[in-house]
Order: C-alpha cells, then structure tokens, then sequence
C-alpha cells in the first residue's frame, strides 16, 4: 500500500514538473514591483467597508477577538482597557491573545485566513518597494490589502483622531486608510544608570569614543557595559542601528545606494561602521546577553547589573516598573566620533490597529477602536507604553517621552523600515552585529564587510 | 473465493466501512500533499482571496540556483543530513542501550522507563524552554558547571555550529523515549528460551546479544531507524524554540516555515511566499523519498536476510 501511494505521488508530481515547464512564462516575479503595480493594486478585491460606528450597539453577546504582541506595559494597558471597555459594553467579551513579535505576522496571517480575529495589532506599513528595487515581493501587510483581508477604515470618525501624516505614511495604501497607527518608536538609543555613571565619575557620551572610555572604565569597576535581550534575536543587534545611523544619517538613500552599487558594505565608511560593530559586539555587551529574553532585558538593566541598556524606547515604562526609584535617561547612540552626527532617533511608527475585513463583529470591533481612539484613553495608552503619540491633542509626557524629547525634531524613519532584500542575495547581506564573536562567527570586520557585500551583489547581479 | 461478508452488495461492505478512514486520509493528507505540489509552481501568499499566478518552475529556479542564496538553501539542505545522521545514529544507540538495560529485572526500571519516556509528552515549546533556562549563560545550570572550569559559552545564542549541536542533543533527549519503548516492546516478544539455550550452550552476554537479541530485533530496528530518520529530517520545531531564525543555523524544515509563514524578526516586515516555501517542501519530501525508500529497500533485504 505504502509503495502505491509513494508511487502515485512520485508520479503526480514528477507530472506535475514536466507540465510546469510547459507551462506559461514566469509572469510575477519579472513584473514591476508591486508597489508600482497601479493597475493591478486597483484591481485587488475591494475591501469591505467598515460600517458608521456609532450606528447601533453590538445588541447580541458577542466576542471580539483581539491580537496583540508582547510589550508587558502595553498588554498590561490592554488588559485594564478591555475590563473597562466590556463594563461599558456588556454584550461584548474581548478575548484577545498575545504572540511574540518575531510571530505577529505568521499568527495574524493564519486567523485571518481562518476567520478566526476581529482585531490585529499590526506595525505601520513598511519596506514596500521602490522604483530602484527589482524583482520583490510585496511587503506582507500589502498582500493582506490586496486579498482583501483587511477593513477600509477611511471613512471612520475615529481615524481623524490621529494626524494626517502618520495616517497617510504608516496606516494608507492606495488612497484608502487601513491602519490607525499608535505611536512612533525610536530603537536606536541607549538607556543609561544616572547613578552608576555619577558614582564612576563617567561623563554620558556624545561621541563613539566617549562611548569606548566610558565603557573601559566601567569594565575596570567590574560593572559589564550594556546589555540587551538577545534571546529574542533581533534586541542583541537594534542598538547597532544607532551606530548605522551615525554614520548613514540618510537611510532612505543609504538602502537607494545599497541598491543601485553607489554605496557597498565594504568601502571604507562601512568598514570604520563594522570596526565599531565588533566593539559593541565583543567588548561592550555583557557575557550572556544572547540568553536574556526580550522582555526581560528591561529588569536586568533596572537590577543595576550593568550600566547602558540599547534598546528602543518602548522599553521605557517597563525599566519604570521593574523598579520605579530607578533613575536612567536615554540617549541616541553615539557612533560618530563627531558629537553633531549623533545627534539623530532613528525609529518606526510601531503598533497600530487593523481590522479583519471578513469580521463578522465589524460593529464591535469598530466601537472598540472608537473607544480605544478617545483622546483620554489613547493619551492613557501612549503614558503606559511610552509611544511619541500620533494622536495631535495627546502629550509626550511620559519619562522617555522627557528624554527624546530634545531629539524629535530629529527623528528619522530608519534603514530597517526601507530595506527590501532582493532574491537570491545571501544570508548576511544586512548588516547586523550579531555577526561577530561571541555571538556569530566573524572576528575580523574586513572578513564580515566583503562576505555581507558579496551576499548583497549575488542577489542583486541575480536580479539583473 | 470466500466473501466473509456473503455474496451480492454485501461483498461491498468491508469497502464502505474502510470509506471513512480513506475519506479522511484524502481530505486530511493526500488532498493538501498534492496541493503543495501545484501551489510550488505559483507565486501563492496563502492569503485566502489573493491573486495567484502559474510560474511553472521559477520558485524551483530560485530555491537551487539563484545567487548566494541557493548556496545558503543548499548549506541548510546538507544541515538537513548532518542533522539526521546524527540524531538518528545517536538516539538509536541510546534507544537501545536504555531498553537493554531497562529490560533487566532490576528493581525501579518502571520508574526510569517513565523519566526517560516523559520528554516524549511534552510538547517542544516546554522542551525548549526547559533546555532554554538549562543552558542560560548567565548563571544556567550549565554555565555553573562550566564555570567551575573557567570557561564560558553563550550556548544557543553563540556560536552557530555549538548552537546546532545542542538542538541535536535536545531532540535526541525529547524523542529517545519513542525509540526506547519500541526497543522495549521488541525485547518482550523474544521468548526466554532462546537465551536459557544459548546460556547452556556456553554464549557469553555479548554473544547471547549479537546472535539472539539483535537478529530477532530486526522488526523494532527497522521501524526506529525509518521514524527516527524522517523524523529529523522533518524536524523544524526545536530549531525554533530554541534559536529562531539564524544564520548558519537554519534546517529545510525551519526555512520552509520561516519562508511560507512570513517569520520575521522582529518588527522587520517580509512577504509570505507559500509557493516558494511548497516549492522548498518538495525538495525536502523528494529527499525524504529517496533517503526513506533507499533505508526502506535496505533494512527490508536485512530482515529477510536474517528472519527468512
């Protein structure tokens, strides 16, 4: 039996093989890149609109379900937010579910295909692709428009609760608003102990080499550096894009350039940014750091076991709440030796809110997102979560909000949000710290910069 | 011919009552095995309502032959095997030896047969997280030990190659019971007889185990060897759990999934690419095919060989 069946498969899709290369020319992937696809985005399923909502209460029981990531603050906010939100609405149960964020995308994807959510938490629209780029796909909350997954919000009354701006970069895809963000993050500054500097007599640094000494003398008292939660991945190398920063303050152009051959990964500029990588990676980051998870990087800088913590400012409340005498401030990465080059906050619009165009809640799910977009709430919300608000009336007063305050006139969407990688190119063509020892492999930069160059050309020449 | 269910239509009733389990079997397995083949020639999102387009054999093109990144599916595909090899020659040894052991009339073997079968009923997100708090560098139990020592490691978040051996020991450790308990239920079936003769016969424990144990073992080798080797090669949890999405680090299993769901790092926003990820699952079912058939051919020949 099992050899029938083996060979009937074999078979089918030995059949399968030989009929595909009778098959039609490759048509998508040698089309223009979907962002410039005008005609065929207009020909996507026109998403369902999402009803007025303050039409009619949710008058049946119902449940909405709600997707979130992990940010311990910000479930906590959601939590205290749905008890109020079903004490005003006792028809309505919000069941909402919390994945990790590297999963939000793969779990959001699964239950809207499934039908299975009302609510998503999704981060504001990024990487689509540009004129220069060839050959990509489009970035996933797109694919999502364009199979008509997600709700046309445009004609919402809340989405006027929010700037225009952010609304239009970070929630819009066609003319039609899908997206209410929540809020802009910066990743690429460090969180610092007030006291530990004070008590070593160490000068914050404004400059690469400031960074250097202060971190040497650190060393020298037995107190590790910095340290980030690299379980996760992704937190043992954010902090590094402040050092990208630094020394590409245009990012756009710095992806544009990646691109078009104008600029590479080992032409003396990036090989100073890898010289400097290898410090943060092997001198600067505590033993260990790779064990430490995400959320729980915050508590470990708050304990007062290490003196800098890189990391983005949504961390902010839960250093706050790890320990509430604790006394840090935060600071943009100081990867220049010049002082004036570090003076840029590279970050993202983070969460905002999606609704599942399928939802058969719509009503529910539309009054949650009126109450949630009240400007007392959301100004609750952006205080829990550290968020520099998107809504115009609410005020950056939390204790991050006071520390990146002087540099938002400075504040830049980062290399992160822009890059596209295109097919073919190899694993290392991002320029990550992790590279190094003791967390990767490489130890000399000159060996990382012409492998993550020539990862980039092959798929770039492989684009051609 | 003898028709036990009698003649006319009642012929038909063994087929009727065999419908539902091949109804099933199409509905559950089959039917989505042969969907993947078709979705591995189009440019499929696994978005319910998205556009799809035929590009014949492009995702197969890219996956084996596109830039440095055909290299790097081709290292994952060789991680692939070397994975296998060693989970599979290691977890079968172990299997086997905790089985021999645990066969004796010792006293607590029902106790250590539990607390070597246990890791098998745990699910691999607390199969990692267990191995996750053992190999925390800052202060885990084995960073303790290794301490005593003077040395250190950031285990699975360091080097790739020391980060790849542990998620070799952690599936052994979750999956030796399965092995163990099929070595088990093989040593029961063999009649004591056999080893009372050979002892009269003069045969040393080794020999009673070369030219009794082992040969009458043959049907329990056989099934291990076959489950423990697609098993790893199918393997893609733990990698998860454990390391996430890392260079140098990578299975076909996890790639497909990483690839076909979207994983991302973070905030980082990639597309879902489930034709390029059901073309990926081919290659990966072709080589589990043919390593399979190819063990299955073998250890068929053996046991007729050796059991007639």
């Amino acid at each position: 039996m099992n050899k029938i069946k083996l060979s009937a498969m074999t078979a089918l899709v030995a059949a399968g093989m030989v009929l595909s290369a009778c098959g039609a020319p490759a048509a998508a992937p040698t089309a223009a890149p979907a962002a410039t696809k005008a005609p065929e985005a207009a020909k996507a399923p026109e998403a369902t609109k999402a009803p007025e909502a303050t039409k009619a209460p949710a008058a049946a029981k119902t449940t909405l379900k709600v997707l979130v990531h992990q940010n311990p603050p910000m479930v906590a906010f959601m939590e205290a937010f749905n008890k109020k939100f079903t004490e005003k609405n006792p028809n309505i149960t919000v069941d909402m579910s919390v994945v990790n964020a590297n999963d939000l995308s793969t779990v959001s994807q699964t239950r809207l295909t499934a039908n299975d959510v009302d609510v998503i938490d999704m981060f504001g629209f990024a990487n689509q692709a540009q004129p220069y780029m060839k050959k990509v796909d489009a970035p996933n909350w797109q694919q999502l428009i364009e199979a008509g997954l997600l709700m046309d919000l445009s004609d919402q009354p809340f989405v006027k609760n929010y700037d225009a701006a952010t609304i239009k970069d970070a929630g819009s895809y066609n003319g039609k608003v899908y997206e209410i963000n929540l809020g802009r993050v910066s990743y690429s500054g460090i969180y610092y102990n007030k006291d530990m500097f004070a008590a070593n007599n160490v000068k914050v640094p404004t400059t690469w080499q400031e960074l250097v000494t202060a971190c040497e003398t650190f060393k020298k008292a037995k107190i590790a550096c910095m340290t980030a939660g690299g379980k996760d991945g992704w937190p043992i190398f954010v902090g590094a894009y402040g050092l990208l920063g630094a020394l590409y303050p245009d990012q756009a152009a710095l992806v544009e350039g990646l691109w078009t051959g104008k600029i590479t990964w080992n032409d003396a500029k990036a090989i100073e940014m890898w010289t400097k990588m290898q410090i943060y990676a092997r001198d600067m980051m505590e033993a260990g750091a790779s064990g430490i998870a995400g959320d729980a990087a915050p508590g470990r800088f708050a304990s007062g076991a290490v003196a800098m913590f890189p990391g983005g400012t949504w961390y902010g409340p839960a250093i706050d709440e790890a320990k509430p005498s604790f006394k840090w401030g935060y600071i943009p990465f100081p990867g220049s030796d010049k002082a004036d080059d570090n003076k840029y906050l590279f970050g993202k619009y983070d969460q905002g809110w999606v609704v599942a165009a399928k939802s058969p809640n719509k009503d529910a799910a539309m009054k949650y997102l009126t109450e949630f977009s009240a400007p007392d709430n959301y100004q609750a919300f952006a205080n829990a979560v550290g968020f520099i608000p998107t809504q115009p009336t609410a005020k950056l007063n939390t204790g991050i909000g006071a520390e990146v305050a002087p540099y938002l006139a400075n504040f830049r969407v980062g290399y992160e949000q822009y890059y596209v990688g295109p097919k073919g190119a190899g694993q290392f063509a991002n320029p990550w710290a992790s590279y190094f020892k003791p967390f990767g492999t490489y130890d000399d930069p000159k060996t990382l910069a012409d492998k993550v160059q020539a990862d980039l050309k092959s798929g770039l020449d492989a684009v051609k | 011919m003898t028709y036990h269910f009698g003649r006319g239509w009642a012929r038909f009733i063994p087929y009727l009552l065999l419908l539902p389990g091949v109804i099933f079997y199409l509905v559950i397995a089959l039917l989505p095995s042969l969907a993947t083949s078709l979705y591995s020639f189009t440019d499929a999102t696994g978005l319910q309502g998205a556009p799809m387009h035929w590009l014949g054999l492009e995702n197969y093109k890219e996956f084996l032959f596109m830039g440095q990144a055909s290299k790097d599916n081709l290292d994952a595909l060789g991680r692939t095997l070397v994975f296998c090899f060693f989970v599979t020659t290691i977890q079968f040894a172990l299997g086997l030896l905790a089985a021999v052991v645990l066969n004796q009339r010792l006293r607590g073997t029902n106790v250590f047969r539990t607390l070597y079968f246990m890791p098998v009923i745990l699910g691999a997100v607390i199969q990692g997280l267990i191995w996750s708090l053992f190999l925390f560098p800052l202060g885990g139990p084995m960073a303790r030990f290794l301490d005593l020592f003077g040395m250190r490691s950031e285990f699975l978040g360091g080097q790739p190659s020391e980060a790849f051996a542990w998620v070799i020991v952690v599936q052994i450790w979750a999956n030796m019971g399965t092995t163990m308990i099929i070595f088990l239920s093989g040593l029961q079936t063999i009649p004591s007889d056999l080893y009372e003769a050979a002892k009269i016969d003069g045969a040393s424990s080794w020999q009673a185990f070369t030219n009794v144990t082992w040969p009458l073992l043959t049907p329990s080798v056989n099934t291990n060897l076959t489950l423990n080797i697609i098993g790893s090669l199918q393997a893609w949890q733990l990698f998860l759990v454990l390391i996430g999405y890392r260079n140098g680090t990578q299975v076909l299993g996890y790639l497909i999934y990483a690839t076909g769901f979207g994983q991302t790092s973070g905030s980082v926003t990639s597309s879902f690419r489930q034709g390029y990820a059901a073309a990926a699952s081919i290659i990966l079912f072709l080589l589990v095919l043919v390593i399979g058939m190819t063990v299955q051919y073998i250890l068929r020949r053996r046991e007729a060989r050796i059991l007639g």
